[in-house]
């Protein structure tokens, strides 16, 4: 770990750290997420809201603008339908005025004299004045009606000066003579300034009034003279039945047609529209709402358009209420009402478009409200950003510091805790609890654990020493054992050196440092030699304790000079006394009389022991063996005798020999023995044990010694030695 | 290394012996006999396996015969030749029963 301003690079403080940042990252990165999400949510809702709030607004307002206007456009169209059949109500009236007074006329002829009649005369334009008109071929002096027809003069003359609406009265007569008012007479003239003619009977509103036989309106016509659209207004006179007269009026025309044209305001207008279905007056001046006074003018009744043609034959019929029409690729609310004096119908039109004017204004407004407001929103937007920014970077910046000051706290008491347990050494000193480890965490914990645990170390290495102390002193006393074990038995060779009559040599290896195995040998008196090798049960420190007990009986009852049978019979009786632990021992016992040769022995089960004469070879003496001493009591033992000549030697051995195994666990065996032995008959005590040594290494080889290993060679060499 | 192995019938134990009866292996017959002579009268100790048989073993055997003297009776059965010298030598031949 690197250390830099006393951060560890990839220490506990800098993982925490990095803990805590990724934490942090992850929960802004989080909370950016979602505020993008719920900022693009809601200006969706904000958009799908002002785009709902638009249509609402355009319906609403379509739908009030339409009410507004029904209601408006219906009192209006039947205001002014109302207005224009006004007029030729008036015109009628007049008209019938008229009729009723030449009716009367004629009916009482003899009543009136002939009234004088003049043909228009050129001063008399500009002002109204009674001029005759007649037929070709037709002389108005001829006539019997002209003379009647002119008493109308006067009333002719009051009729049109009372009326702004017409521009023109006459009295048509049956006969081709009309009698007419007016302020243009010099348009009845030509240019030479003599009288035009007139088709008088042959006029529309002369033959229509004929045939209707009642009054009535002609069609709009162009003047025959000036060229002006005209409408007449006609009635027939009757006298006995029989036509005489037609008395009609001139509709002043543009009187209508101004005031059609004064309707037309911005995107609405009114026409009017005959019983034909024909457009009459019109603000128009093109589309299917010009007005047109040719006879080819298209019949709206029979309209491709069917909702105008439906429109049209219902307006002509009855008040249509507010309809919805397009005309001409626009879209117009329509609204007819009748004009029953004609029997035509006045159409207030409005183009729809005009209508929708304050709706798209207001919602232009709404926009730039909508706007306005997105743009506040946007600014507030940034600012917040901008505000989530700066306080992100400070909370990140404090969370971070906030980490490293925690992350110290964890980590402080784990390094104070390092540099104690680095600081330990040797067995006295220990870790303690201390203040700064008390952070009621696993750090805690932690540190009582190593408390405990090095309270047990040290605990354990004082118990460690204080055994390995105890085991030395046992090695000690051991290794002491060893030397006086080893030092109770003669170990002193040669042993005898004054006495030339044998040579004898003997060694005890025990597998452990002390061992049950033991020989000794020792003068009873001059002339007896007591040998004996035993093996005690077992191995160890019982055994050489019992070894030594056993070594002590036996040479004191040796010493006492019982024969030997009788000493294993004393030391069996001595030992089972008191042998709670049920050990044993095998003796090979023999006394030696040394100017005889004759030796006395006694076997408590015991190896055989093994024998040579002189120029013989080693061969097991297979004697008479008794129980092992200590393992009953009361045991019997036999003795035998053998007669040692000069040059004899004698192999004692515990079965520490034979029973040596080696590695394959195989035994070294008696068979190998004595032909060790035999292999050099001619050496002396201690080179024979050295060679039988040898053998036993070379068999066993890396095979841990697991006997004691005990043996003692003797050699007679008889009184001549 | 030594395998124990107990067949008891009443009052009649046969333990059979396998291996080496030696200084390592002798505590273990010793405990095993300890707990299971109680109320034993016929006691059979088969040698079959039996390889070898030191002097702690014999000790072992010998406190198993002083036990047996006073509930019973012990025998020692299929001893091999080794073994039988090892008895023979000791003087164990003289105390046991072998059959």
């Amino acid at each position: 770990m690197r250390i830099i301003r006393g951060i560890k690079l990839g220490g506990l403080q800098q993982k925490i750290f990095n803990l805590m940042l990724i934490f942090i990252v992850a929960l802004v990165g989080a909370f950016v997420a979602v505020s993008l999400y719920q900022q693009a949510h809601l200006s969706g809702i904000v958009e799908e809201a002002s785009r709902e709030q638009q249509a609402s607004i355009e319906e609403v307002s379509e739908e009030t603008m339409k009410a507004v206007l029904e209601t408006g456009m219906t009192r209006t169209t039947a205001l002014q339908a109302y207005i224009a059949d006004d007029l030729f109500g008036d015109v009628r009236s007049d008209v019938l005025t008229l009729q009723a007074f030449a009716t009367e006329l004629f009916e009482h002829a003899e009543r009136f004299p002939d009234h004088p009649f003049s043909p228009p005369l050129q001063e008399n334009d500009g002002a109204p004045s009674v001029y005759v008109l007649h037929e070709p071929g037709v002389d108005p002096h001829d006539s019997e009606l002209l003379g009647l027809a002119a008493n109308m003069s006067e009333i002719l003359l009051a009729s049109f000066s009372s009326s702004d609406k017409l521009s023109g009265c006459f009295v048509g007569t049956a006969d081709g003579n009309l009698l007419a008012v007016s302020d243009r007479s010099a348009s009845c003239l030509s240019a030479d300034g003599t009288p035009l003619t007139l088709d008088v009977r042959s006029r529309p509103w002369y033959r229509q009034a004929a045939e209707a036989g009642a009054l009535t309106f002609t069609g709009v016509e162009v003047d025959s003279y000036t060229g002006v659209a005209t409408l007449e207004c006609a009635a027939p006179v009757y006298r006995d039945g029989e036509l005489v007269a037609v008395v009609g009026a001139d509709i002043f025309l543009t009187a209508i047609s101004d005031y059609v044209d004064n309707t037309a305001t911005e995107g609405g207008f009114v026409c009017v529209v005959n019983e034909d279905g024909k457009i009459l007056f019109s603000p128009q001046k093109d589309g299917t709402f010009c007005a047109k006074f040719s006879d080819s003018a298209p019949d709206l009744r029979e309209s491709e358009n069917t909702a105008l043609a439906a429109f049209i034959t219902q307006a002509l019929a009855g008040n249509t209420g507010l309809k919805t029409i397009a005309v001409d690729g626009k879209e117009y609310y329509l609204i007819g009402a009748p004009m029953d004096t004609v029997g035509w119908a006045a159409i207030s039109a409005v183009d729809k478009e005009i209508t929708r004017q304050p709706t798209a204004a207001m919602l232009a407004n709404y926009d730039e409200i909508n706007a306005e407001s997105a743009l506040t929103y946007q600014d507030g937007a940034k600012h917040s950003i901008q505000t989530f920014i700066v306080l992100t970077v400070i909370l990140v910046l404090l969370a971070l510091v906030g980490a490293l000051v925690v992350a110290q706290r964890i980590v402080k008491p784990i390094e104070h805790m390092t540099r104690r347990i680095n600081s330990l050494s040797g067995s006295d000193s220990v870790f303690e609890m201390e203040q700064v480890y008390r952070t009621d965490d696993e750090i805690e914990i932690l540190a009582e654990s190593f408390a405990s645990l090095s309270k047990k170390t040290r605990d354990y290495i004082q118990q460690i020493t204080e055994i390995t102390a105890e085991k030395e002193r046992i090695g000690t006393e051991l290794a002491l054992a060893t030397r006086i074990q080893a030092d109770m038995l003669p170990n002193i060779f040669p042993a005898f050196p004054e006495r030339v009559e044998f040579d004898i040599y003997a060694s005890m290896d025990p597998a452990k440092e002390v061992g049950g195995d033991f020989y000794d040998f020792f003068l009873v008196d001059d002339d007896h030699l007591c040998m004996l090798i035993a093996d005690v049960s077992g191995k160890g420190v019982p055994a050489a304790l019992f070894m030594m007990a056993s070594r002590i009986i036996l040479a004191s009852n040796a010493k006492q000079g019982k024969s030997p049978a009788a000493i294993l019979e004393s030391t069996n009786e001595t030992i089972c006394q008191n042998n709670r632990e049920e050990m044993f021992v095998t003796v090979w016992l023999g006394i030696l009389e040394i100017s005889t040769g004759r030796l006395t022995a006694a076997n408590a089960g015991h190896e055989y022991p093994v024998l040579m004469q002189p120029d013989g070879k080693f061969e097991l003496v297979k004697d008479k063996h008794g129980f092992v001493i200590g393992g009953m009591e009361g045991i019997r033992y036999k003795e035998y005798e053998l007669t040692l000549t000069p040059g004899s030697k004698l192999f004692l051995y515990t079965d520490g020999v034979p029973e040596a195994t080696n590695t394959e666990g195989e035994l070294f065996g008696t068979e190998r023995m004595l032909a060790a032995l035999n292999e050099k008959t001619s050496a002396r005590p201690e080179e024979m044990l050295k060679n039988m040594r040898r053998a036993v290494d070379g068999f066993v080889k890396d095979a841990e010694q697991f006997d004691d290993l005990t043996m003692l060679g003797f050699e007679f060499k008889g009184t001549r030695g | 290394m030594l395998t124990i192995n107990k067949t008891e019938t009443d009052s009649e134990l046969t333990v059979t012996l396998a291996g080496r009866l030696d200084t390592t292996t002798a505590p273990e017959l010793e405990k095993e006999l300890k707990t299971s002579l109680d109320g034993v009268t016929a006691l059979t100790i088969d040698m079959t396996e039996l390889e070898y048989i030191s002097s702690a073993g014999l000790r072992v055997l010998l406190s198993a015969q002083k036990v047996m003297n006073k509930q019973g009776e012990m025998k020692v059965t299929h001893v091999g030749e080794t073994i039988m010298e090892i008895f023979e030598v000791t003087g164990f031949s003289d105390i046991l029963t072998i059959v």
